[in-house]
């Protein structure tokens, strides 16, 4: 038994994942997919491909039709509602909507965050500003979240989602509203969580965040994985994926 | 620590931000209380004052022949089919008329060559003290009047048979409030905190998505309920220690009919409301989030 040749443990397991939304929107069909401890992998297809609704599937925001999901150890089915809090605070998520409250300040909209798992007040006014100037927000803290622009906040909600330092985060189309510098901020981010060891699931149209990558590519078309490129190796060099990115992007 | 560090500050804000529906609700959660805690204090205090009387209540029943020892134990059997009492006591005409000596003390001069037996003789009956019986006492006369050899029967004055009415008039009034309490204090604290969670659904939802417990949400909620009955309690209650305080002012002066004992509620009454009135409200939150908060 020589520990590195046994596979890194797997954070993320989908086994044969079906999802059909009521009445029969089929979102995700029979996807298998498994994620290690510590990976970067970035989710791509077109609008409507069911790559917000994996990652759903994996918060537990919806329960898959068909199939199995674990995620960090937890069979995220069978979780009971008392203990869904558990993975919750596992699995930091940046949602395509951002999910703010408009009415409170920019702090306490990552505060909340960090209040739910009974962080000290000085340590959550530190990660605060920490995350606050490594996405260029440090001016914004007292601004109520309504009152910012969409790029602003994205960047609000991509904080309250790796405030606690999540082993695992579900960014959904993190960079859509940024321009090339910022998003370079947002990416330097995710590099560095990478770093600590975080698992990240990066859904996204930008071709500038997996084009050139050293991180799995996986795309997805009409809720089935269509093609994966190796787990070392750069997604350009991935010869079957180019008529599909083609697609994407004309 | 830090969980209920949190829970209170996010039930204070949330207090803050709704001060309108917070104050509605308090005013009423007030209001009932007060009339609730009105009546019960009349009803102590009119039970407190009727058990005084009760002391030196009795039915006096005269008789035109003293009965022996075996026509005792049939009238002693007789009475005591209408209604349990504390003691029957017969008094011959040589008893009644020492009585009536002691009584006169140094005038008892006048009963010189009065004979012995120009009193009647009687049975004198004391009800047993509590409010039912005494309530009754009407009737009990009327039935004592019906056995045979009684000339007539006496008890206290007119009004004790009206004021133990009263007492079982207040006893239902008292209980109706109490109703009215209950329903109202629930129902208000299960309506603001309806709105509540309905004004903070995104809120709570997000809550839930960012890994709070389902007790870290809810537990704020049912503080607030437990603060609203509590503050609401303490209002109505002071709001009835100025009203007993003016009353009391207003037969205070110097040519007062004072008021025999009326005295305000004690510690553990005002802490008893307080607290039902309490857990009265942390029902009615409780069963607003059983119904209203989906997690
Ligand atoms: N709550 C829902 N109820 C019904 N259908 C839904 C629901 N959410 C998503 N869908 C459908 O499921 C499919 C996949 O949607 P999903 O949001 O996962 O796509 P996506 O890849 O994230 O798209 P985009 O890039 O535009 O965000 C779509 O056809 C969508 O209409
Ligand atoms: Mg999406």
């Amino acid at each position: 038994m020589n520990p590195e040749n046994s596979p890194p443990p797997a954070m993320i397991d989908l086994i044969k994942v079906s999802k059909v939304y009521p009445p029969n929107v089929q979102a995700i069909s029979d996807v298998s997919l498994t994620i290690a401890k510590g990976e970067v992998v970035f989710l791509i297809g077109m609008s409507g491909a069911g790559k917000t609704t994996l990652l759903r599937l994996i918060s537990r925001m919806e329960k898959p039709t068909k199939g199995m999901v674990d995620v960090a150890g937890m069979d995220v089915i069978k979780l009971s509602e008392r203990d869904i809090h558990l993975l919750r605070r596992k699995v930091g998520m940046a949602h395509q909507d951002f999910k703010l409250l408009p009415e409170r300040t920019v702090a306490d909209n990552i505060a909340i965050a960090l209040e739910v798992v009974y962080c000290p007040q000085s340590l959550i006014e530190k990660r605060i500003q920490e995350l606050l100037e490594q996405l260029d927000l440090t001016k914004k803290y007292n601004t109520r979240a309504g009152e910012l622009s969409r790029g602003e906040q994205q960047r609000v909600s991509i904080a309250r989602a790796v405030a606690n330092n999540p082993e695992i985060i579900l960014a959904d189309e993190p960079t859509g509203n940024l321009d090339a510098e910022t998003t370079a901020r947002v990416m330097a981010l995710f590099e560095q969580l990478h770093r600590r060891g975080a698992t990240l699931l990066i859904a996204t149209h930008d071709r500038a965040l997996f084009h050139d990558t050293p991180h799995r590519v996986i795309e997805l078309r009409f809720g089935r994985i269509l093609s994966q490129s190796k787990t070392e190796g750069s997604y350009d060099d991935l010869g079957e994926l180019a008529p599909a990115l083609e697609e994407i992007e004309p | 620590m830090r969980f209920w560090a949190v829970v209170i500050r996010h039930a204070c804000r949330n207090m803050l931000l709704t001060w309108k529906s917070q104050g509605m609700t308090l005013f009423t959660v007030s209001l009932s209380v007060l009339i609730f805690s009105f009546f019960y204090l009349v009803y102590v205090n009119a039970l407190h004052i009727g058990e005084q009387l009760g002391d030196d209540l009795r039915l006096v029943v005269y008789l035109d022949e003293a009965p022996p020892s075996p026509l005792q134990e049939e009238y002693r059997r007789k009475i005591l089919k209408f209604d349990q009492v504390e003691r029957i006591e017969f008094i011959s005409r040589e008893q009644a008329f020492k009585r009536f000596e002691h009584i006169l003390g140094p005038g008892s001069d006048v009963l010189t060559g009065v004979p012995t037996d120009f009193l009647p003789a009687s049975i004198e009956v004391y009800p047993v003290r509590t409010l039912d019986s005494l309530s009754r006492i009407k009737r009990f006369s009327d039935y004592l009047q019906t056995l045979p050899g009684v000339l007539k029967v006496q008890y206290g004055k007119e009004w004790i048979e009206r004021f133990y009415a009263f007492i079982q008039l207040m006893r239902v009034i008292t209980l109706l409030s109490g109703s009215l309490l209950i329903m109202t204090t629930t129902f208000m604290v299960a309506h603001t905190i309806r709105l509540t969670l309905f004004a903070r659904q995104q809120e709570l939802e997000l809550l839930r998505l960012v890994g709070a417990t389902n007790n870290y949400i809810r537990t704020p909620f049912l503080l607030e309920g437990a603060l609203q009955g509590g503050i609401g309690a303490c209002g109505g209650l002071g709001a009835l220690l100025v009203l007993y305080n003016w009353i009391s002012l207003q037969f205070a002066g110097p040519n007062a009919i004072s008021l025999p004992a009326f005295a305000f509620f004690k510690w553990p009454v005002v802490v008893a409301i307080i607290g039902l009135s309490t857990l009265l409200c942390i029902a009615g939150s409780f069963s607003a989030i059983r119904r209203f908060l989906h997690l």
